[in-house]
């Protein structure tokens, strides 16, 4: 256990001097593994099962067919781009909310959670709604704070609402159903719409010139804006329904395997941009290399993630938990109170994915022995996760915010998010408090395969 | 204890494999040594198909393999998985490490590695969504089977094979990705196919058994003090370990079939006995191919195949 | 030095055209898979195996541009002290050097483990691809990402100038 503990400090230190996660966890966890194998950090033994171990975590993870959802929901999303889906979100949550005051903020939110449901990645959805939303918010006036903040929280719901990169590594570390984790994210997903409206009429409430209110469209236009999103319900519908067993009847009797979802997904989208005129053979080789690149670059992390895991496991650090917790008798609740502050801490200095790999092969023994459900801690960990994205000093939906806008402080998105901050930490609280409304989809989707 | 080895295993953590089987191989081990040596087990350390190779350098000290997961390397395996041998796993585990002894060691597959046993789940089933009461019934299904005998049968009747690894048969079945699977009867309580495969189709000897092997790391076996090694060898290692692991899968063979007969809308269609001989005949070519890649291999395929089925019937 | 540099930025393209060809292959397999599964009721059969060797292309065929691009995720919570203290250069530079000097060791064991698959004759299950191919494949690509950064770091200390584009 103590191996194990220093080598998480050993990790906290080399990520902090910006050596990448890949290398700071592989490179520790392969000493960890020289250590446990060899007996000490150089033997000749403990470096051969260190680099076997290695080697195929590099073979192995980059070939494990359940991650190629995530290639594929990545390309999803920049096809998705190209199709210019995303003005269409914003224009139809624009006519029907724009006329209340601070109801373009409430626009962008909720397109920021249509969005969600075609893109798997928090940081492009904040990237993409931003370019989108941010030209007309500062049309009508609204502040800088308002502004930034609506999309830099609004776009922390791309890992929680489906389809989702976090949870589907979060599914392949825990071996738990992606299909399930999906289905799981849907509500809380859209309890976090909710809440951020409730942040921006609170934030107007305060400062009623943050966000004046914008012209009323009439029917006709709302009902054209409406006739215009039938791209982004397609492959919503084609996505989540495919995953759900909406196709499952005959002659078709189609259920898709997130994997399969993912592919139909790309093509749709792939097939919606190029009917649209929006891609050239120039532009989709972009979109393919972004891809690639993104994808290496995950993988990469993956396998650090692994190394590292397997050096905590033969370390012995779960079981050691769990007997720590039996030994000291704390009960399990104060045991996932404790962990949700953990993640709230590491939430300020970790981006998602980093704390996800980090923490989760340490805390799913020790959460699923004590009883509590995995989907449950899967929608859990990624809720803390999308509130780190939000929390300073490194928040990297806020770091979008500011690299795309240019011309506003992070000090000022940070001020602007707070009141997004604590709808989340109430959000939380409710996911945590009520399981229900984090398992009753997962479970009536049981019920509905067969 | 003085020697503690570090047991690798890719099962689900409530698998009989890690359940029942290392908890017995580590009393076995404690009782053989008189506690001098004993195992701890790490679940999750990497996929199936790696675990040779973690064993062969010492990333851990004991594992499990399955050999259909490695296409290519394992062919005088293929033997125990052929159809038409009939009895328990027990028997047929029994029997396959006497052939080994006798026969299939001279192709040194296990090269590497320290092999300490071979066993074979029970005969594995054809479990279907919708019924099948007729093997004819089997052509045009899209059934999951692992590689190596089972494809080939699969093939033979007439079935399109789906890769899918173990843990995602679940999921596989329930969203008509596959019409079925072929497995032991185990996994209708292992993987909750009495939910999504409610209904059997049953041969007596199965459409193939998997064939597993425990395996160890060469070093650390040799590090062991010599009396400690003879102890092993002598009343875990080989036949004792693989019997007892064999007879772990009849059990959890049992507590199957208990759960599928208690199962509202769960069924066991036994084959006809006309299905049985169409399914003899089907099934030569099979047999014929495989026994021919054991000659091939430099093993004594007719002599092996025979010992298998008359040891099965001794036992 | 200025020739060579150029010449790997005019070979770069070509790794990442390979990627994305497989990258628009899995995607186009996937569709045609459940098409095929659906409608016709017969899946392509060896989807699985294709899928992982077109991933592995994918992602190995652009590692040596993402690790040499500083393409690979890393927190830069402490970036503003380094800058101001004037020292991002070296951490970087001396980052990069150690790094890829220690994929020396990956990419060994991975040809070894290539090896050892080759003699056992691992293949895969319907279309009896060696695997060797792909750790081959995999040890060079690990290769040659520990060789770029050892280059991109060693330029980074003593030359940084090289490194900006024309
Ligand atoms: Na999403
Ligand atoms: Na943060």
């Amino acid at each position: 256990m103590t191996a194990a503990l220093i080598g998480f400090a050993l990790v906290l230190i080399l990520v902090l001097l910006r050596i990448p996660i890949v290398f700071s966890m592989g490179l520790v966890g392969t000493f960890g593994i020289v250590w446990e194998r060899g007996g000490d950090l150089l033997s000749e033994r403990g470096m051969k099962a260190a680099m076997s171990v290695v080697g195929r975590q590099i073979t192995d993870t980059a070939q494990d067919y359940g991650l190629s959802v995530v290639p594929l929901f990545i390309l999803m999303g920049l096809f998705v781009n190209k199709g210019g889906m995303a003005r269409e979100l914003y224009a139809v949550s624009n006519a029907f909310l724009g006329h209340f005051r601070g109801g373009i903020a409430m626009a962008t939110v909720a397109a920021c959670g249509g969005f969600s449901a075609i893109c798997g990645s928090s940081l492009a959805t904040a990237a993409t709604m931003s370019k989108v939303a941010m030209p007309e918010m500062r049309r009508y006036g609204y502040s800088d704070e308002l502004s930034t903040a609506s999309i830099a929280a609004g776009g922390t719901l791309g890992i929680l609402i489906p389809p989702s990169v976090i949870l589907v590594i979060y599914g392949l570390l825990t071996e738990t159903s992606i299909g399930k984790l999906f289905m799981a994210g849907i509500i809380p997903g859209a309890l976090g719409i909710f809440f951020y409206l409730l942040a921006v009429r609170y934030t107007v409430w305060r400062k009623p010139d943050s966000g004046p209110a914008g012209e009323r469209s009439g029917w006709d236009v709302r009902i054209k804006a409406l006739g215009s999103v039938w791209a982004v319900l397609l492959l919503f519908f084609l996505v989540i329904g495919g995953l759900y067993g909406a196709f499952d009847f005959a002659p078709l009797n189609l259920t898709f395997s997130p994997t399969e979802a993912a592919g139909m997904g790309a093509m749709g989208a792939f097939l919606i941009a190029l009917f649209r005129g929006g891609l050239t053979v120039k532009s989709t080789f972009e979109v393919l290399r972004e891809t690639s690149f993104t994808a290496a670059s995950l993988f990469a992390v993956l396998i650090g993630a692994q190394i590292f895991s397997n050096f905590v496991n033969l370390a012995g650090l779960p079981e050691a938990l769990i007997n720590l917790v039996t030994v000291w008798d704390v009960s399990p609740f104060m045991v996932i109170l404790m962990i949700l502050g953990i993640y709230i801490i590491l939430g300020c200095v970790f981006e998602s994915l980093s704390m996800l790999l980090l923490t989760v092969p340490i805390f799913f023994p020790l959460v699923t022995s004590l009883g509590f459900d995995p989907i449950w801690f899967g929608i859990v960990v990624v809720v803390v996760t999308e509130i780190s994205l939000i929390t300073p000093p490194v928040g990297l939906n806020v770091f979008i915010l500011k690299g795309v806008v240019g011309d506003v402080s992070t000090a000022t998105i940070f001020k602007g998010v707070t009141p997004f901050w604590i709808a989340d930490i109430f959000r939380l609280a409710l996911i945590v408090l009520i399981p229900w409304l984090v398992l009753v989809l997962p479970e009536q989707m049981g019920a509905m395969g067969h | 204890a003085d020697y503690t080895l570090t047991i690798s295993s890719w099962a689900p953590p409530t698998h009989g494999i890690n359940a029942r089987m290392w908890p017995t191989f580590v009393e076995m081990v404690e009782e053989a040594t008189d506690g001098q040596v004993t195992a701890e087990l790490k679940m999750g350390l990497a996929p199936p198909p790696a675990q040779m190779d973690l064993i062969q350098d010492g990333a851990a000290d004991v594992s499990i393999i399955f050999h259909g997961y490695q296409p290519g390397r394992f062919v005088a395996t293929k033997l125990i998985e052929l159809p038409g041998y009939e009895g328990s796993a027990e028997a047929a585990s029994v029997a396959y490490w006497r052939t080994h002894e006798a026969h299939l060691a001279a192709a040194n597959e296990h090269r590497g590695v320290k092999l300490i046993a071979l066993h074979t789940h029970g005969p594995a089933q054809l479990h279907s969504s919708t019924p099948v009461t007729e093997m004819s019934e089997i052509a045009g299904l899209k059934v999951r089977i692992p590689g190596g005998v089972g494809g080939d049968v699969g093939a033979a009747l007439g079935a399109t094979g789906i890769q899918v690894p173990a843990p995602k048969v679940y999921e596989t079945l329930a969203s008509n990705a596959a019409d079925g699977v072929v497995m032991p009867m185990e996994s209708r309580r292992g993987f909750k196919l009495t939910e999504v495969a409610q209904n059997v189709y049953e041969l007596p000897g199965g459409l193939y058994r998997g064939s597993f092997a425990f395996i160890m790391n060469e070093d650390t076996f040799a590090d062991l003090p010599e009396d400690l090694q003879q102890k092993l060898e002598d009343e875990v290692f080989g036949e004792p370990l693989s019997r007892a692991l064999g007879a772990i899968w009849d059990e959890i063979d049992t507590v199957g079939r208990e759960a599928t007969l208690t199962t509202e809308g769960n069924a066991i269609n036994a084959a006809s006995e006309a299905d049985l001989a169409q399914f003899a005949d089907i099934t030569t070519a099979v047999t014929a191919s495989v026994l021919e890649e054991l000659s091939a291999a430099g093993i004594d395929a007719a002599a092996a195949h025979e010992m298998v089925k008359s040891e099965m019937a001794a036992n | 030095m200025k020739p060579v540099i150029s010449a790997i930025r005019w070979l770069s393209p070509f790794p990442v055209v390979l990627a994305c060809l497989a990258l628009f292959a899995l995607m186009t397999m996937t569709f045609f898979d459940v098409v095929l599964r659906s409608v016709f009721n017969s899946p392509i059969e060896a989807a699985t195996e294709l899928t992982r060797i077109l991933m592995a292309i994918v992602v190995f065929s652009v590692l040596p541009q993402v690790s040499a691009q500083a393409g690979h995720i890393a927190v830069d919570l402490m970036d503003s002290l380094f800058f101001r203290w004037r020292l991002h250069n070296i951490r970087d530079g001396l980052g990069y050097v150690l790094c890829g000097a220690l994929m020396y060791w990956p990419a060994q064991r991975i040809w070894i483990l290539a090896e050892r698959w080759r003699d056992y004759g691992d293949v895969t299950e319907y279309l009896a691809i060696p695997q060797f191919y792909i750790g081959w494949f995999i040890a060079l690509s690990v290769a040659l990402s520990g060789i770029v950064m050892v280059g991109t770091g060693l330029l980074t200390l003593f030359a940084p100038r090289l490194l900006e584009r024309a």
